[in-house]
């Protein structure tokens, strides 16, 4: 009876158990322990940012009920990513990202895995999106960051110098709720590799997993330098629409005006000046303030970049070299 | 169709067929309606405890319509489990499974009459179990079974399954909005042992 049934359900359950010695309790915050997974044997663990509420006397809780100390490598806000160092031989689980062809695609059956307690925990779902989390996020985000300006609901802009959580890039979205604990936790496919980590500090309301392949990068860049560094030009800038001409020639209809310039940042010294409206970055288009933010990543740190701009209604092209932000 | 998803539809109706002849409906005359499991086909009947708190007269519908007054053998709030006696024979039981073995992950399915929808069936999976498991605030010394379906007033007392229909648990209780908490049957067979002992022995 239920052959098929049956079988999927093994399955299931196969894939939580081959996932879970790399999945580990992270104990560093008053409240529920939070969750993290084992990126390498020697001890690496990421886990999400938010759960890490001290910078000492966290715990690591792995398989078997094992307790080790552990030490906070370095931490990345704009993408809710920690990682962590213990002095333990950890057993890593199957770091998925699709690069062998086995692509994940909405549809797909989930597990979202995670370790509050002693022994790991499970919930089943599927993808229902993979995307960049935009909507979702900037008016959270971006709302600290207004500006009065004028009286009218529509003259605000948004400050481009604060904390900001423009750049996470694509996200997978899911139907499956995430428990308390489970941020930091693996998402895995139902052969048991790991396709992202879920947090639920990026999206108000609900959990988003970030992709394996943006954890690599954010790990591999925390391991070199402790932090990710970002791209820095020092303006504000308000989205405003282009003039019908321009947006023609240039295929986009909407532009980056900038509202204020930082003393002393790359914007001045390379010679934007307030009311040029931002079209693109080294040939790439920004319409938005997250695609500038996206543009402004490490590589374009102390780099001369070519910044696309309408004065005077004519198109300019000015070099500026990004500054790393604080 | 795709033969697999095919077989997977069959196995789904399968298991929700069998199981609902063991799926019982209890009013205890408040209004509404719980749900209850035959465990013996003497007409031994498992339910939680806060199914039959009250005082009205406790009647208990079988799937085929047959109804009967019932009476109570046993019952602990501690553990919000009831035994309940019927004078019927010959009824259809659901084999118990190990629910001591049970994965997280592995499939399962809730039987009860939600919100007073009768005999409707819900699937999802273990979440975990154990006696602390995470943030559920229950604390009484016992194994809780965790799942991640949405039970609703009615399902109380109602048979939670397997993929092969075996009985693992009996659903109780939410916690919070998106965790459903079932009683292992391990604990329920603890319970009627305790309590029935020598009649749960010449029964089986």
């Amino acid at each position: 009876m239920s052959s098929v049934l049956q079988s999927l359900s093994d399955a299931l359950a196969a894939a939580v158990e081959t996932a879970s010695p790399g999945i580990v309790r992270v104990d560093g915050r008053r409240r529920l322990p939070g969750t993290g997974i084992v990126w390498s044997s020697d001890g690496v663990i990421v886990t999400a940012h938010h759960i890490v509420e001290r910078n000492e006397n966290i715990n690591i809780g792995l398989e078997g009920d094992v307790i080790a100390p552990a030490k906070v490598v370095g931490r990345d806000p704009n993408t809710d990513l920690a990682v962590l160092k213990v002095e333990a031989s950890t057993t890593p689980p199957v770091w998925a990202d699709g690069s062998d062809g086995s692509e994940l695609k909405v549809g797909h059956l989930v597990l979202a895995v995670g370790r509050p307690g002693t022994t790991v925990q499970a919930t089943l779902g599927v993808v229902s999106k993979i995307s960049e989390p935009q909507t979702e996020r900037q008016p959270r985000r971006m709302r600290a960051e207004r500006r009065g300006y004028g009286h009218g609901r529509r003259r605000w802009f948004y400050s481009i110098e604060g904390e900001m959580y423009g750049s996470v890039g694509p996200v997978i979205q899911t139907d499956v709720v995430m428990y308390p604990g489970f941020s930091g936790g693996p998402l895995i496919d139902a052969g048991g590799g790991v396709r992202g980590l879920n947090t639920s500090a990026l999206s108000r309301g609900s959990s988003v997993t970030i992709p394996t392949a943006r954890v690599r990068e954010v790990i591999d860049a925390l391991l070199a330098h402790g932090k990710v560094r970002r791209g820095y030009l020092g303006i504000g800038a308000q989205p405003v629409r282009l003039p019908t001409a321009l947006a023609e020639q240039l295929e986009q209809e909407i532009g980056l005006m900038i509202v204020s310039i930082e003393t002393g940042s790359p914007a001045e010294k390379g010679g934007l000046l307030l009311g040029d409206i931002v079209v693109g970055l080294d040939d790439y288009s920004v319409q938005t303030i997250d695609e500038l933010l996206m543009l402004l990543n490490s590589e374009r740190v102390g780099k001369s970049t070519s910044v696309r701009a309408v004065r005077g209604g004519q198109l300019i092209d000015i070099s500026v070299t990004i500054g790393e932000r604080e | 169709m795709n033969p697999i998803i095919q077989q997977l539809y069959d196995d789904l109706a399968d298991v929700a067929l069998s199981v609902r002849q063991s799926l019982l409906q209890i009013t205890n005359g408040r209004g509404g309606v719980g749900a209850g499991t035959i465990w013996h086909p003497d007409g031994l009947i498992v339910t939680n405890a806060h199914v039959i708190s009250g005082h009205g007269e406790l009647r208990v519908i079988l799937p085929t319509g047959d109804s009967y007054r019932a009476q109570i053998l046993a019952q602990e709030p501690n553990l919000d489990l009831a035994a309940l006696s019927i004078p019927a024979a010959n009824l259809p039981v659901i084999e118990p499974g190990d629910s001591r073995a049970l994965k997280a992950g592995q499939w399962v399915m809730a039987l009860g009459h939600p919100l007073g929808v009768l005999n409707s069936v819900t699937g999802g999976v273990v979440i975990g179990m154990g006696q602390q498991l995470g943030d559920i605030q229950f604390r009484n010394g016992v194994d809780w079974l965790a799942v991640n379906l949405r039970l609703r007033p009615g399902h109380s007392g109602g048979p939670l399954v397997d993929a092969q229909g075996r009985l693992i648990g009996v659903n109780t209780i939410m916690n919070g909005p998106e965790v459903g908490v079932a009683i292992p049957v391990h604990v329920v067979k603890a319970f009627l042992k305790q309590h029935l002992g020598t009649q749960q022995k010449q029964a089986v």
